[in-house]
């Protein structure tokens, strides 16, 4: 189960909550899930790895991601713009994980890094986790406590 | 097989491999000269054929790698040339001695050799011979091209020889199996004579033929060869030299379609006369004429369409060619380098995501034990692949790998002088540069975490360089940019080094130029602390310089002829915004306030904070501050003294902090909030400093206009008093004081005061002027009270009571004293006693001296200084007059005047007048007093010159009338009190006439009525001479007054 959560001056406003995919999946955690800010900024505006010691070296599995990212969104751009799929698959595999992407309408990007030994999480269930992720981002900009751009705390 | 070529390309496949070496001892700047000039030639078109050999040059060549020459020809060496100094015929035979040592570590594969003899002279030299080139000196041999060519005429010969040998399909003849050197011992005891292992020759053959059509030029028999060689090699599943020959086809294709190379270096390929070009140019044309007419290689056209591979088709080949070589492990580096010839050719076609797929395979191509060195090869070149396929994060995570490894703690001696370069190298990946103006504005750029990691390995490489200057300004960097992301602990311990690096060498504001030339630009600390808003500060009110009003007049009828006009008022708005409506004065101290706060989570020290300007000679006094952790806004004003005068520019601040000097730009500060930066200064004005006789005040006055100020003096007097207050106005400025006019000002005027109050000659003080800087003049101001002794409440209480009123008129005797003072001061009554408490209270007047003085240059400008001095005076009653009565006298010139005093002192006094015994009252004690004076007419007057003519002013005519009235009425009574028991100065003349001047005035207070009714009873007396007369009249009198 990932969280997503925001507070505003006084209370929590609202709070949702990204399920994967069902609560029969809870036990298969993505080992990392990120929330990158549109070009040109590019930085992360949300970072949550389950394994937090070793952080940095997610920060830099998914940076390198960003490259993907791009190169799929740019070789997207002469098909379809319109009816295009959010979700770009599997970015790609590395030796003990596997990097999946998801980019939004407004070119926000959503990386999530999977461990390649958990086969419980396939692409179907991925796509939802994504589209749930979306989802809560949604939430987060109706906010108007939230101003675009800044960093999301998660509770 | 062990080194790979990371450098190579699919168009290596064409070219012949020559090595060039040198021999003995060769100064190696002198060597690759001549290396270069060789190397320059690099195609070569055939004499009488229109091919080009290709021709690559290495000084250096591994000869295990060479032993891979039949697997693929072009990583045969064909050529040896060597190079050798060579300066007395007696070393002749050893160095000749040395070159066919060397032939023979290539020996096997070698087509031809020369040698370049330098420097040997005289008979040797002389005599000709084909595979020796004698040259004087490295500066006189115009000739090595054109042997170069030769050379490579004659190995020309060598391989078209070799081709047409074994192109030939002579079937009888017994085809060599050819093998790559680890395969030689799988084939021992084989059945050569199987049909599997002829076909396995056939095609083994087959793909050496298109090698070598490939270097000599022939690309369509290649490609046709290539084919045919996939066809046997795939039917006997010989992968290692299939996939060779699917490489072959892929190289051979590139070649066709990308005649620019893959690459990239646009050096490397000579776009040599027509024959590239023309090749490209009509390609698509099988047939068509060329420049040189029919294009000879005829076959060559025919076949091009169905042999050569579409580009969608290399990229599969090389997939399949690789997926052959990884079958093998012995070709890891064939591997390796298929991949890397691929991706080139992949990133010239722009298909960076396949690419990224075959680097990333290369990257899990296990080579053996790598040494250091090749590992930071390996990894440059993937990053510079990555960085080719527009993957700049990945190239820049590369390069970062690469660059750890120069100095990974294996390696004895840690190049960090590398390090650092690669480092550099990687900061675009990162979206990283070095200037902080990019980070200045709008929202962080990059990934922070990433970034920080990174330059905290600049400044590690930096320090283990040995550059303290280097590490001292990424440091800087790295906590100006990086401050919102890092956590307290980090600040803590990124300050702390930065700290112990500026011990040795303090950061500064100049840029650093690294050899490669790049420069590093400043890091001026703007958020160390946090600048919210810039004010500059007018001066205190008694330095402000005010201008002349005259002047000012001219100043604005030069500006425009027009009274108004909305452009004009439009563009001064606008200026208004810049610039301040506030001047600033030369030479003397100016302020500017900021208001700043520390991000820091400990106390931060800012030393040697000081303003930077321009337009005016400025010396800034330095400030040293220490702000606590995080403080909330913290105001802070920066001094400097103008020396010049002109417009005054503040465009920032310098600070030092953490022993780092930064110069902050207002104009690069977000979010500042300012007032304005420009000011004038104006030119020295003197400067006054006035001390008083009189203590100073507590009590500060609230002028009403807006002015301060500057110093408060009180005083406390009995109505009546005069007293001098002696001003020193001494000049503590620079300039000499020239002009001074003085001017008062009495304000909370409730009270009604009679005669001037302050009065001064300033004709003795001008004397003394013009006042040098340092002298002292004194300036006597006389302060008279003078209030009302009248006792207005007590009369109207009393009017209330009539039989009061009436016992307080007695008819007796004119010299009569009432002395009832138990009745008069009847405590008892309360209604009494609340007239006590009336008399008691104490009044306050209060009054400010201004002082205008100029003088120096800034008066030559027009400009004075106001400089005020606030004078607050009690006044405690003295005497009251109660009542006030007549009674004819024995003359009918005369009349004798009552009047009711009372003393509201704590002391005894005495109260005179003209004519008149002194009486003598105690303290609280109210007795009556009666005067005898002549009457007088007022109507003798003499009436105001303007009496009657103005209408208009009737009513000011009045009143200076009545005013003149009143003081006739003084000077015949002259009354006066002293306190006797004070000092004796005290109560004298001056006193005296102070308080006759207020006898005379209080009846003026009390209203016309009042007025009227003295004047009435004098008017009586004198008007009508009877003496029963008088009586009704004073009978009435006070009834009059009660109304």
């Amino acid at each position: 189960m990932v969280k997503i959560a925001y507070f505003d001056s006084s209370n929590s406003l609202g709070e949702s909550t990204v399920m994967a995919s069902a609560v029969t999946y809870t036990a298969e955690w993505p080992v990392l899930v990120s929330i990158i800010f549109s070009p040109p900024q590019n930085y992360p505006l949300y970072i949550r790895s389950v394994p937090t010691e070793n952080e940095l070296k997610f920060h830099y599995t998914v940076h390198t991601s960003l490259d993907v990212v791009d190169e799929k969104i740019s070789a997207m751009g002469k098909a379809l713009v319109d009816q295009r799929e959010l979700y770009l698959g599997l970015l790609y595999p590395t030796e003990d994980y596997k990097v999946y992407g998801y980019v939004t309408n407004s070119k926000v990007k959503f990386v999530m890094v999977v461990d390649s030994s958990n086969t419980a999480l396939r692409d179907n269930e991925i796509r939802s986790m994504f589209r749930k992720l979306h989802n809560s981002y949604t939430d987060i900009m109706c906010n108007p406590f939230y101003n675009p751009g800044d960093r999301i705390h998660s509770r | 097989m062990s080194v790979p070529d990371y450098m190579q390309c699919a168009e290596d496949h064409q070219t012949l491999l020559v090595v060039v070496q040198p021999i003995g001892i060769v100064p190696e700047e002198s060597f690759f000269r001549i290396y270069k000039r060789i190397s320059a030639v690099s195609q070569v078109n055939v004499r009488d054929s229109q091919r080009v050999l290709y021709i690559r040059y290495r000084h250096h060549y591994p000869p295990e790698n060479n032993e891979w020459g039949d697997f693929q020809t072009h990583r045969k060496v064909v050529g040896l040339i060597t190079i050798t100094d060579c300066s007395s015929a007696k070393d002749w035979p050893q160095t000749f001695e040395k070159f066919h040592l060397q032939k023979e570590m290539y020996g096997s594969t070698l087509y031809d050799s020369r040698l370049f003899v330098f420097g040997l002279q005289g008979e040797i030299a002389e005599q000709p011979r084909t595979d020796v080139a004698f040259y004087p000196s490295y500066d006189e041999c115009e000739t090595v091209e054109k042997r170069i060519e030769d050379f490579i005429e004659s190995l020309f010969i060598v391989l078209e020889s070799k081709r047409l040998d074994r192109a030939t399909d002579k079937s009888g003849d017994k085809i060599p199996l050819l093998c790559v050197p680890f395969e030689k011992k799988d084939f021992v005891g084989l059945d050569t004579d199987s049909r599997h292992y002829k076909k396995r020759c056939q095609g083994r053959m087959r793909k050496h033929v298109g090698d070598l059509c490939l270097q000599a030029g022939m690309l369509q028999d290649s490609l046709v060869h290539y084919h045919m060689a996939v066809e046997l090699l795939r039917s006997v599943n010989d992968f290692l030299w299939l996939g060779a020959a699917l490489e072959g086809l892929c190289s051979a294709s590139v070649i066709y379609h990308y005649p620019g190379g893959t690459g990239g270096k646009v050096g490397s390929r000579r776009a040599q006369g027509g024959s590239l070009s023309a090749e490209a140019g009509n390609r698509h044309r099988p047939g068509a004429l060329t420049s040189n007419g029919i294009n000879a290689d005829t076959s060559a056209e025919i076949g091009r369409a169905k042999n050569c591979l579409s580009p969608e088709d290399i990229i599969d080949k090389y997939k399949e060619a690789i997926s052959y070589y990884g079958k093998y492990k012995n070709a890891g580096v064939i591997e390796l380098e298929a991949c890397v010839k691929a991706v080139r050719v992949l990133a010239i076609q722009k298909r960076s995501m396949e690419a990224s797929e075959f680097l990333q395979n290369a990257v899990y191509i296990n080579l053996r034990q790598l040494s250091e060195e090749e590992k930071i090869q390996r990894y440059s070149i993937l990053s510079e692949l990555y960085e080719r396929i527009g993957f700049h994060r990945k190239s820049a995570f590369f390069k970062r790998i690469a660059a750890m490894q120069c100095a990974a703690p294996s390696i004895p001696e840690p190049g960090w002088r590398a390090c650092y370069k690669l480092l550099l190298e990687t900061l675009p990946g990162y979206s990283l540069s070095l200037d902080p103006k990019d980070f200045s504005k709008g929202t962080h750029r990059g990934w922070a975490a990433v970034q920080m990691r990174l330059l905290h390995e600049l400044v590690y490489a930096s320090r283990r360089m040995g550059n303290p200057a280097l590490c001292v300004r990424h440091l800087s960097f790295l906590l100006q940019t990086m401050l919102d992301f890092l956590s307290d602990q980090e600040k803590k311990d990124v300050t702390q080094s930065l700290e112990s690096y500026t011990a040795k060498c303090p950061g500064t504001m100049e840029f650093i130029t690294l050899p490669d030339g790049l420069k590093l630009p400043p890091v001026p600390f703007t958020k160390l602390p946090i600048v919210r808003s810039v004010k500059l500060l007018n001066l205190p009110t008694s330095l402000r310089p005010h201008k002349m009003k005259s002047l000012l007049g001219q100043n604005v009828s030069t500006k425009s002829p027009f009274i108004y006009s909305p452009i004009i008022a439009h563009s001064r708005g606008e200026e208004r915004n810049k610039k301040i409506d506030f001047q600033w004065v030369q030479g003397d101290v100016c302020e500017v306030q900021l208001m700043v706060y520390n991000p820091m989570p400990f106390e931060l020290r800012v030393e040697n904070m000081g303003l930077l300007t321009t337009g005016v000679e400025f010396e800034s006094l330095p400030a040293a501050l220490s702000l606590p952790a995080e403080s909330g806004l913290y105001p802070v004003t920066l001094v400097g003294v103008p020396q010049t005068t002109g417009q005054i520019t503040v465009n920032g601040y310098h600070t030092s902090v953490f022993g780092v000097f930064s110069d902050c730009l207002l104009d690069n500060l977000p979010g500042v909030k300012t007032n304005g930066c420009t000011v004038e200064v104006i030119p020295a004005l003197p400067r006054l400093q006035i001390s008083t006789s009189l203590p100073r005040s507590a009590h500060t006055l609230q002028p009403s206009s807006g002015d301060e100020i500057s110093t408060n003096v009180s005083v406390q007097l009995y109505n009546g008093e005069t007293q001098q207050l002696i001003i020193k106005l001494e000049n503590i400025g620079t300039e000499p004081l020239e002009k001074l006019e003085v001017t008062a000002k009495t304000v909370n005027t409730k009270e009604k005061l009679y005669g001037d109050f302050l009065s001064w000659k300033l004709e003795d003080t001008l004397s003394q002027f013009p006042l040098k800087p340092g002298k002292i003049a004194t300036f006597t101001v006389n302060i008279k009270v003078k209030l009302d002794f009248s006792c207005q409440e007590n009369l109207l209480q009393d009017l209330s009571d009539d039989g009061i009123s009436v016992s307080g008129l007695p008819l007796s005797s004119p010299f009569r004293q009432v002395v009832k003072p138990r009745v008069e001061t009847k405590p008892i009554n309360p209604q009494e006693s609340s007239k006590v408490g009336d008399f008691s209270h104490v009044k306050t007047l209060e009054a400010i001296l201004n002082f205008k003085y100029s003088g120096g240059p800034g008066h030559v400008e027009g400009y004075y200084r106001n400089l005020s001095l606030g004078l607050h005076v009690e006044v405690e009653p003295s005497v009251f007059f109660t009542r006030v009565s007549t009674l004819p006298a024995t003359s009918t010139r005369q009349c004798h005047l009552l009047l009711d005093v009372f003393n509201s002192t704590e002391h005894e006094l005495t109260i005179s007048a003209r004519n008149n015994e002194d009486l003598i009252l105690h303290a609280g004690e109210c007795q009556r007093m009666a005067i005898q004076v002549d009457k007088f007419n007022f109507e003798s007057f003499p009436e105001s010159p303007t009496d009657g003519t103005q209408f208009a002013n009737a009513k000011q005519l009045e009143e200076e009338r009545q005013q003149a009235k009143g003081l006739e009425i003084n000077s015949k009574l002259d009354i006066c009190w002293k306190i006797i028991s004070f000092h004796e100065y005290f109560v004298e003349g001056v006193l005296n006439q102070l308080v006759l001047e207020h006898l005379q005035l209080a009846p003026l207070q009390w209203g016309e009525f009042l007025i009227r009714l003295v004047q009435r009873l004098w008017n009586v007396e004198c008007s009508i001479p009877t003496t029963c007369m008088p009586v009704t009249s004073f009978r009435k009198s006070p009834q009059f007054i009660r109304k």
